[in-house]
C-alpha cells in the first residue's frame, strides 16, 4: 500500500485541540479558512460532539472506563506510553502518524503497518466517520472543513489498507467494543433509566444524540428544553410527551443508519458486513428506532383513554 | 488538490518552521506535554491577563527556568516575567526538566507567596540589644561582611579553626559549601541530616558504599514504600509521577505507613505496622524466601561478601556457596511470618502475600526508605538495610525497576579551583568519640555536647535552617543560642523570620528559588541530570541586554544570593591572599579578579557536563546561555548495572589481586569531570588504587564498599563494637511494647503534609489555608479508653520532659494503640519581635531556671499589610509545637535521632490552654545522658586507633592524620 499520511494526520490533528497560537501556520498549510476561536472550539468539542473514542464506544456513553483502558492497552501494546487522555482524537490521529517509522526495517514496517490498521479498524473506524459527519453538520466553515478533510484522509487510509490485503485472506472482525457493547437496552425489562443511558451511548443505539438533536425535537414539538446535561433535557423532554419525543428520536436513528449505510459503500465494505463497523451501527440504528417506534406506539395508546 | 499533495505542503511547511528553531506542532497532539509553551516561545510568550476578565487584555512574559527551592526534589519552574513591569506573575512547571517533567506539587508555585510575602526579611539585621531581645537595626551588607570576615580570619589566625561552623538546612548547590569550608581548611561543616535521614543512609551505605536509594519505579513490577511516598517526602514529586506510572503498566504497590494516608489508599498492599516493627517484616519476608529458594542465587554468590563473613562469623574460609547458603538459612530461621506478625500486628497470611508478591518481582523490584520508620526508632538504620536485603537476594539492583545506588544516577561536575588542602583539625563537637559510626554531623546533640567539651564556637552560621523549631530539645538551643560563653556570633542566613533567626547577631536576608544561583543533581530515575537554579531576573535582564554582576541589583531589597556572599565574605577573610584561601575563589579567566558567579558557571558547563557544550551548540548557544534559557539539561539515562562494567585496559597496568578479589592497579585514575566524592578506599601497599573486583575471572567495577562487593555482613559495624549488628537483623525500637508502661503510647511525629515545607512555609498563605494545623491522631477505641469526648477536645500529651496542649482528631485512619501528631505546625514568634505573621503565633516564653513554658497569646488570623490577602485569613489555629517538647534520641550507631515519642495522653487539666508547652530542659539533659550510655566510643573500640573509619563518606573530610584518636581525652572545639 502507498506510505500513510502521517504528516497529514498530524497536522489535523491539531484542530481537535483548543486553538492556540501557532495553529495559523498549520491552518495555512492544510488550506483551512482560518484557526477558529476558542467560542467555536468549545461549541463544538465541549458542549455538542465530544472527542473521545470512550464516549462513542463505551457501553455507559461517558469518557473514560473500559473503552478507555483497551484503547490505553493499545497505546501499550504499540510500546508507548498512554498519554492522561489515550482516546483523545488528537491523541489517536498522533499515534496514527507515529507508528510511521522512517528509517525502519522491512520486519518493522510491516509491523507498524498492521498496528496501523488496528489502530484503524478497533478504535477509529467504529466512531469517527458519524462523528465527524455530525461536525460537519453542526459546525461552521473551519470544523465543517476540517472534518471533511479528515474524514477523506481516513476513508482513504481504510481503502488503502483493504487493497493493500485485497488479495490475502481477510481475518477482519469486527471492533471489541461495539462487540462487547449491548442493544438499546428495552425499558419493559430494564427500566427508563437504562434506555436513556443507552440511547445517550452511541454505541448501544447507532445514532449520535447531540445537545443541538435535543434542542432541535424540543423545538419542533413545541417542548421546554431543560438547561442541564443532555441526560437532563432528554429526560424531561420524555417526561413531557414520551410518544412524540420517541417517534422523533426514532426517525434520528434512521437518519443517522444512512449515514452508517453510506460510509459503508464508501469504504467497500458492502461485501463484509458482519466485520463492518459501519454495517453494524447501521443495523443497530434501524434496530433502535424500531425499538422507539414500538415504546411511541404504547405509549400513545396508554395515553389515549386518558385523552378519551 | 489530492490528499497527497497536502501531505507533501502540510510536511514542507512543518521542515521550514523547523528550520528557523520553531515548534510547528504546538501543542497539537496529546501524545506529549503539550500544555507548555513551546520553548522556542519562551522569550515572548502571551497570555490573556485573568484578572481583566472579560475583557480580553493580553499580556507578554517572558519565562525564565529556576529550580525550586521549597524541598530537596529540586523540580523545574518556569518564572512568568511581566516584559512590562520586569516583575514575577507567576510559577509553572520547567517541561525541560528531566526529574520532574513539568509538574510540579503545590509548593512549586506557591514560591511567588514567599517572593511577595509582606513580611519577609529584605536588608540585613543586626541585633540592637541583648540576643534573643527582639531589637534590630538595618546595617549594610559591607558592615556585616566586615565584622563576620574579621572574626573567621582571627579564628583561622590564632589556629582555632573548629571554631567556625556551617550549619545547613535546606541543601542548596552540591558540593559548594564543602568546597568553600575545605579551602577555608575548617571541618565546621553542619547539616540537619542527622534529624532527617541518616538513619536510612546509614543502611544503605554499609551494603552499598552510597547512601541513597534510587528506585526506578517506572518500570517496577513490584514497588515497596516504607513511607506516605506519592504524597509527601522526599523526591516525591519526581518518584510520584513514575510511581503511577509504574502503577498504570500494572506494578504491584506495596506501602507500610501506620496510618491511612492518601498513599496508603493507593496500594495494593496497605500494611499498617507497629512502629518500629518494619524490619521484623522484612526479614519474614527474606527469611521466606531464603527457605523457599525464591531467590537469585547467581546473583547473590557473584555479589555478596558471603566468603568475608564465613571466615569472620563461622571461621570457615574455604566454605563454599552452598554452605553459605546453609548459614543464612540458618541465621534468619527465626523470622517466621508469625514472629513478624506478633512484632507488627499484621496477619500472618497477609505478610505471606506479600512475600509472594515481593519474591514474583525478580530484578523489578523498587523499593524506598528515606525517614519514616527508618528516622522515627532506635534501630531505624536497620529498615533500610533490611529492607535492602529484599532487594539483594533478588539482585533487584541497579536494574530495569529496580533499586539503584544514589551516585550512579547522580552527577555533580567538578567545579573550578578545587581545594587540595584538608582541614587539619578534628571538630569533636560535629564528630564526638561517642559516635564513631555517626553517618553525618551529631547536629542535634549540639547543646549537649558543647556543654560536656566547654566548647565555644565564634562564629555560627544557621544557613537556611532553624534548629530552635526543628529540632528535638528546643528549649536547649535557645540555652545555647543566649549563651555568650558557648556562641560568640550567630549569623542567620535565611530568606524568612523563624524561631532560630530571632536568636542571632545577624540575620542575613537570602533569596527564594527565584533569587538565587545553585546547580543542583538529584537521583529520582536511572539516569542523569543537572538543573539550575538562578536568579530569574538576572536572567531576564540579561537577555533584554542589560548587564548584571550582582543578583542584589535584581533582588527585592538588598536580598541576596548565597554563591555571591561566600565569594565575597571569602575575599574579606583573606583580602591580600596571605592565608592561601582567596586563590580558590578567583578567576581563572583573569587570576588576581575576583571570580564572578557567570564565570564559575560558566567554567563548570564548559567543562564539566559532558554533552552540554555540544547541546547547546547545535541551539547555536553557548553552554551558560543554554542553561540558563532551558534551565536542566539531562547528561545520560538507562546508567543500568556500573558494578558489572569491564574496567578498560587504560586502568589495567600493573595489576595486583589480592586474596578476596579486590583489583588495584598503577595506572593513574583517568580524568573525570565529576566532582570529587564518595568512599575513600585505600590503595594496597605499594600505592596501587583499586579499580574493581575479579568476579568469576572477569574484572568489573564492583561496588564501592571495603570489599568491592555487597556488604550483607559489615566489617565496619562488625570491628567498630557492634559485631550483633553486622548483619540486616531486628533491632527493637525505644518505643517496641516491652519498653512502655501499660499507660504510654506510641507518638509518630516524622509524617508532613503534601503542602508544607518543613519550617519555611509558613510565609506561603496558599499553602496556609490549605493545611495550618496539626491535631493528634487517636483511634475510636483509644478515645474512648482515656475520655476524650469528641474531635476538637483538648488532650495533653506528657512525653519525658514535658507536655504540649493540642486538640484531639478521632479518626479510624490511625492504628489502634498509636497516635500521630504531624511535623510543620505550631510556628511562632515571641511577644514584641517582628516576624512572620501569616502561619505564625505570639507567644509568651517563659523560664524559670530549667523549666521553660510557652504559651500562645495570640493564634493566626487576618492582618493588614500591602497584601490584601492577608485581610482574608480566616483560620487562626496554626498548630502546635511539639518538637520543643521531644528530648534528643540519638541511636548509638548511625547517630541518628529516633523521633518516636513514647507519651501518655489525658484529657487537657485545669489551665491548659491550646498551644502550651512545658518543658524541663534538665530532664532533656537526663535523657540525653541515658542515650549516651547505649554508645560504644572509638576510644573504647576503634580497632585502628582512629576516630571514625576512614573509608565511610563525610561532607568534609579532614588530612588523615585528623582521623587518628588523640592520645589524651579530646579537647573539643
Amino acid at each position: 500500500m502507498p506510505e500513510p499520511r502521517s504528516e497529514l494526520m498530524r497536522g489535523l490533528a491539531v484542530f481537535a485541540e483548543p486553538p492556540r497560537d501557532g495553529h495559523e501556520t498549520v491552518a495555512a498549510a492544510l488550506g483551512l479558512p482560518c484557526v477558529p476561536d476558542a467560542a467555536a472550539y468549545s461549541d463544538v468539542f465541549v458542549f455538542q460532539l465530544y472527542p473521545y473514542a470512550s464516549v462513542h464506544l463505551g457501553p455507559e456513553g461517558m469518557m473514560g472506563g473500559g473503552a478507555r483502558d483497551r484503547v490505553a492497552g493499545f497505546w501499550r501494546a504499540v510500546g508507548r506510553e498512554p498519554p492522561a487522555e489515550p482516546d483523545h482524537l488528537a491523541a489517536l490521529l498522533g499515534l496514527y502518524a507515529a507508528l510511521d517509522p522512517p528509517s525502519a526495517s522491512v520486519e518493522s514496517r510491516a509491523l507498524a503497518r498492521g498496528a496501523r490498521r488496528a489502530l484503524l479498524d478497533e478504535h477509529l473506524v467504529p466512531w469517527v466517520f458519524l462523528f465527524l459527519d455530525r461536525v460537519e453538520e453542526l459546525a461552521a466553515s473551519t470544523y465543517g472543513a476540517w472534518a471533511r478533510l479528515l474524514r477523506d484522509a481516513l476513508r482513504a487510509e481504510v481503502v488503502g489498507h483493504a487493497e493493500a490485503t485485497g488479495a490475502e485472506p481477510d481475518d477482519r472482525v469486527l471492533s471489541a467494543h461495539l462487540r462487547a457493547a449491548g442493544e438499546l437496552p428495552d425499558p419493559r425489562g430494564e427500566g427508563s433509566a437504562a434506555l436513556v443511558t443507552g440511547l445517550l451511548a452511541p454505541a448501544r443505539c447507532g445514532a449520535l444524540l447531540t445537545r443541538a438533536d435535543l434542542a432541535r425535537i424540543a423545538g419542533r414539538l413545541d417542548l421546554g428544553l431543560r438547561a442541564g446535561e443532555r441526560r437532563y433535557a432528554l429526560e424531561h423532554l420524555l417526561a413531557q410527551d414520551a410518544p412524540s419525543v420517541l417517534e422523533a428520536l426514532a426517525r434520528e436513528c434512521r437518519r443517522q443508519a444512512a449515514l452508517h449505510e453510506a460510509h459503508c459503500t464508501l469504504l467497500g465494505h458492502e461485501g463484509d458486513v458482519d466485520a463492518s463497523a459501519p454495517a453494524f451501527l447501521s443495523r443497530r440504528a434501524i434496530r433502535s428506532a424500531r425499538l422507539l417506534e414500538s415504546l411511541a406506539r404504547e405509549a400513545s395508546a396508554e395515553l389515549r383513554p386518558a385523552a378519551r | 488538490m489530492t490528499l497527497d499533495d497536502l501531505e507533501r505542503r502540510v510536511s514542507a511547511a512543518r521542515e521550514e518552521a523547523e528550520a528557523r528553531g520553531e515548534t510547528f506542532y504546538p501543542g497539537a497532539s496529546r501524545i506529549h506535554l503539550a500544555a507548555y509553551p513551546p520553548r522556542e516561545r519562551w522569550n515572548d510568550w502571551v497570555e490573556l491577563d485573568s484578572r481583566s476578565w472579560p475583557e480580553r487584555v493580553e499580556k507578554r512574559y517572558m519565562l525564565v527556568p529556576t529550580t525550586c527551592f521549597n524541598c530537596e526534589s529540586a523540580c523545574g519552574l518556569l518564572a512568568y516575567v511581566d516584559r512590562d513591569s520586569l516583575q514575577v506573575r507567576k510559577f509553572e512547571g520547567n517541561p525541560e526538566h528531566p526529574g520532574s517533567r513539568g509538574r510540579n506539587c503545590a509548593k512549586g508555585p506557591a514560591t511567588i507567596n514567599q517572593i511577595t510575602d509582606p513580611d519577609r526579611i529584605l536588608f540585613p539585621l543586626k541585633r540592637a540589644g541583648a540576643r534573643g531581645e527582639g531589637r534590630w537595626e538595618r546595617v549594610s551588607w559591607d558592615e556585616a561582611l566586615d565584622d563576620i570576615a574579621a572574626r573567621i580570619r582571627a579564628c583561622l589566625e590564632e589556629e582555632r579553626h573548629e571554631q567556625v561552623m556551617y550549619h545547613v538546612g535546606r541543601p542548596g548547590e552540591d558540593g559548594y559549601t564543602t568546597r568553600m569550608l575545605a579551602a577555608w581548611g575548617v571541618d565546621g561543616h553542619n547539616s540537619h541530616t542527622n534529624v532527617c535521614s541518616s538513619g536510612a543512609r546509614a543502611g544503605y551505605h554499609w551494603w552499598m558504599g552510597m547512601d541513597r536509594p534510587s528506585p526506578d519505579h517506572a518500570n517496577a513490577d513490584v514497588i515497596l514504600l516504607v513511607s506516605s511516598h506519592l504524597e509527601t517526602g522526599h523526591y516525591f514529586n519526581p518518584h510520584a509521577q513514575r510511581i503511577i506510572e509504574g502503577k498504570e503498566n500494572g506494578a504491584k504497590l506495596i506501602v507500610l505507613d501506620t496510618r491511612l494516608s492518601n498513599t496508603a489508599t493507593h496500594a495494593d498492599f496497605w500494611l499498617s505496622p507497629y512502629p518500629g516493627s518494619e524490619p521484623s517484616i522484612f526479614l519474614a519476608i527474606a527469611s521466606w524466601m531464603i527457605r523457599e529458594r525464591r531467590y537469585d542465587r547467581d546473583f547473590v554468590r557473584r555479589w555478596w561478601n558471603w566468603q568475608e563473613y564465613m571466615e569472620a562469623v563461622h571461621d570457615e574460609p574455604e566454605a563454599p556457596f552452598e554452605r553459605f547458603e546453609e548459614a543464612l538459612g540458618e541465621a534468619y530461621a527465626s523470622y517466621t511470618f508469625d514472629f513478624a506478625a506478633g512484632e507488627s500486628g499484621i496477619d500472618a497470611d497477609e505478610l505471606r502475600a506479600v512475600a509472594e508478591v515481593v519474591a514474583s518481582a525478580g530484578t523489578r523490584l523498587a523499593t524506598h526508605n528515606w525517614r519514616s520508620a527508618g528516622a522515627g526508632n532506635l534501630g531505624g538504620w536497620q529498615v533500610a538495610r533490611t529492607l535492602t536485603l529484599l532487594n539483594a537476594l533478588l539482585g533487584a539492583l541497579a536494574t530495569e525497576g529496580g533499586t539503584f545506588p544514589s551516585a550512579w544516577n547522580k552527577f555533580t561536575p567538578r567545579p573550578p579551583h578545587l581545594p587540595h588542602q584538608h582541614p587539619r583539625r578534628w571538630n569533636d563537637v560535629l564528630w564526638p568519640d561517642e559516635y564513631p559510626l555517626a553517618l553525618m554531623e551529631m547536629s542535634f546533640l549540639m547543646p549537649h555536647l558543647m556543654r560536656d567539651q566547654d566548647a565555644f564556637v565564634d562564629v555560627y552560621f544557621t544557613r537556611v535552617y532553624n534548629p530552635v523549631w526543628t529540632n528535638p530539645d528546643g528549649f536547649s538551643w535557645i540555652e545555647m543560642l543566649t549563651d555568650e560563653r558557648r556562641i560568640g556570633q550567630h549569623v542567620a542566613m535565611t530568606p524568612t523570620w523563624n524561631e532560630t533567626a530571632y536568636f542571632a547577631d545577624y540575620v542575613l536576608p537570602m533569596g527564594h528559588s527565584s533569587e538565587r544561583h545553585d546547580l543542583t543533581s538529584y537521583e529520582q530515575y536511572d539516569g542523569q541530570w543537572i538543573a539550575f537554579r538562578q536568579p530569574v531576573l538576572r536572567a531576564a535582564r540579561t537577555r533584554m541586554g542589560e548587564s548584571v554582576s550582582d543578583t542584589r541589583e535584581v533582588n527585592p531589597g538588598e536580598v541576596w544570593e548565597e554563591n555571591e556572599f561566600w565569594i565575597e565574605l571569602t575575599w574579606r577573610i583573606d583580602p591580600d591572599g596571605s592565608l592561601g584561601i582567596r586563590r580558590f575563589f578567583e578567576s581563572v579567566e583573569q587570576p588576581g579578579e575576583k571570580m564572578t558567579v557567570d564565570e564559575y558557571y560558566r567554567w563548570i558547563f564548559e567543562h564539566s557536563v559532558p554533552g552540554l557544550p555540544e547541546a547547546a551548540a547545535a541551539e547555536g548557544l553557548a553552554p551558560l546561555e543554554y542553561m540558563r534559557r532551558y534551565g536542566a539539561f539531562e547528561i545520560t539515562r538507562k546508567v543500568g548495572r556500573v558494578y558489572e562494567q569491564a574496567i578498560p585496559d587504560n586502568e589495567l597496568e600493573d595489576v595486583r589481586i589480592d586474596e578476596v578479589g579486590r583489583v588495584y592497579s598503577a595506572a593513574e585514575p583517568p580524568p573525570s569531570p565529576r566532582a570529587p566524592g564518595g568512599t575513600k578506599i585505600d590503595a594496597d601497599s605499594e600505592g596501587r588504587r583499586r579499580v574493581g573486583v575479579r568476579i568469576d575471572g572477569e574484572i568489573v567495577r564492583g561496588w564501592p564498599t571495603p570489599t568491592g562487593k555487597l556488604e550483607f555482613w559489615s566489617r565496619t559495624v562488625h570491628d567498630w563494637g557492634w559485631p550483633e549488628l553486622a548483619v540486616p537483623t531486628y533491632v527493637k525500637s525505644h518505643v517496641h511494647r516491652q519498653k512502655l508502661d501499660s499507660d504510654q503510647l506510641p507518638l509518630i511525629t516524622t509524617f508532613r503534609v503534601p503542602v508544607q515545607i518543613h519550617t519555611r512555609s509558613a510565609n506561603a498563605k496558599w499553602l496556609d489555608e490549605i493545611a495550618h494545623t496539626n491535631p493528634l491522631w487517636i483511634h475510636p477505641t483509644d478515645a474512648a479508653r482515656l475520655g476524650i469526648a469528641r474531635t476538637g477536645d483538648l488532650v495533653r500529651v506528657e512525653t519525658e520532659i514535658g507536655h504540649f496542649v493540642l486538640k484531639a482528631w478521632i479518626t479510624e485512619g490511625i492504628r489502634p494503640g498509636v497516635l500521630a501528631c504531624s511535623h510543620h505546625m505550631g510556628r511562632w514568634k515571641p511577644e514584641g519581635h517582628a516576624g512572620q505573621r501569616i502561619g505564625m503565633m505570639t507567644v509568651a516564653l517563659d523560664r524559670d531556671g530549667s523549666r521553660w513554658g510557652l504559651t500562645r497569646r495570640k493564634g493566626g488570623g487576618p492582618f493588614t499589610s500591602s497584601d490584601p490577602d492577608t485581610l482574608r485569613v480566616w483560620w487562626t489555629d496554626v498548630g502546635v509545637h511539639q518538637n520543643l517538647t521531644h528530648p534528643v534520641h540519638p541511636d548509638p550507631v548511625s547517630g541518628a535521632h529516633c523521633w518516636h515519642q513514647a507519651v501518655r495522653v489525658l484529657p487537657a487539666q485545669p489551665g491548659d490552654a491550646f498551644g502550651d508547652v512545658s518543658v524541663d530542659t534538665a530532664r532533656a539533659r537526663a535523657v540525653y545522658e541515658t542515650w549516651l550510655e547505649l554508645t560504644r566510643p572509638a576510644s573504647r573500640h576503634s580497632p585502628d586507633g582512629t576516630r571514625r573509619p576512614w573509608w565511610m563518606l563525610r561532607p568534609v573530610r579532614p588530612e588523615r592524620s585528623a582521623y587518628e584518636l588523640p592520645d589524651r581525652e579530646a579537647v573539643g572545639a
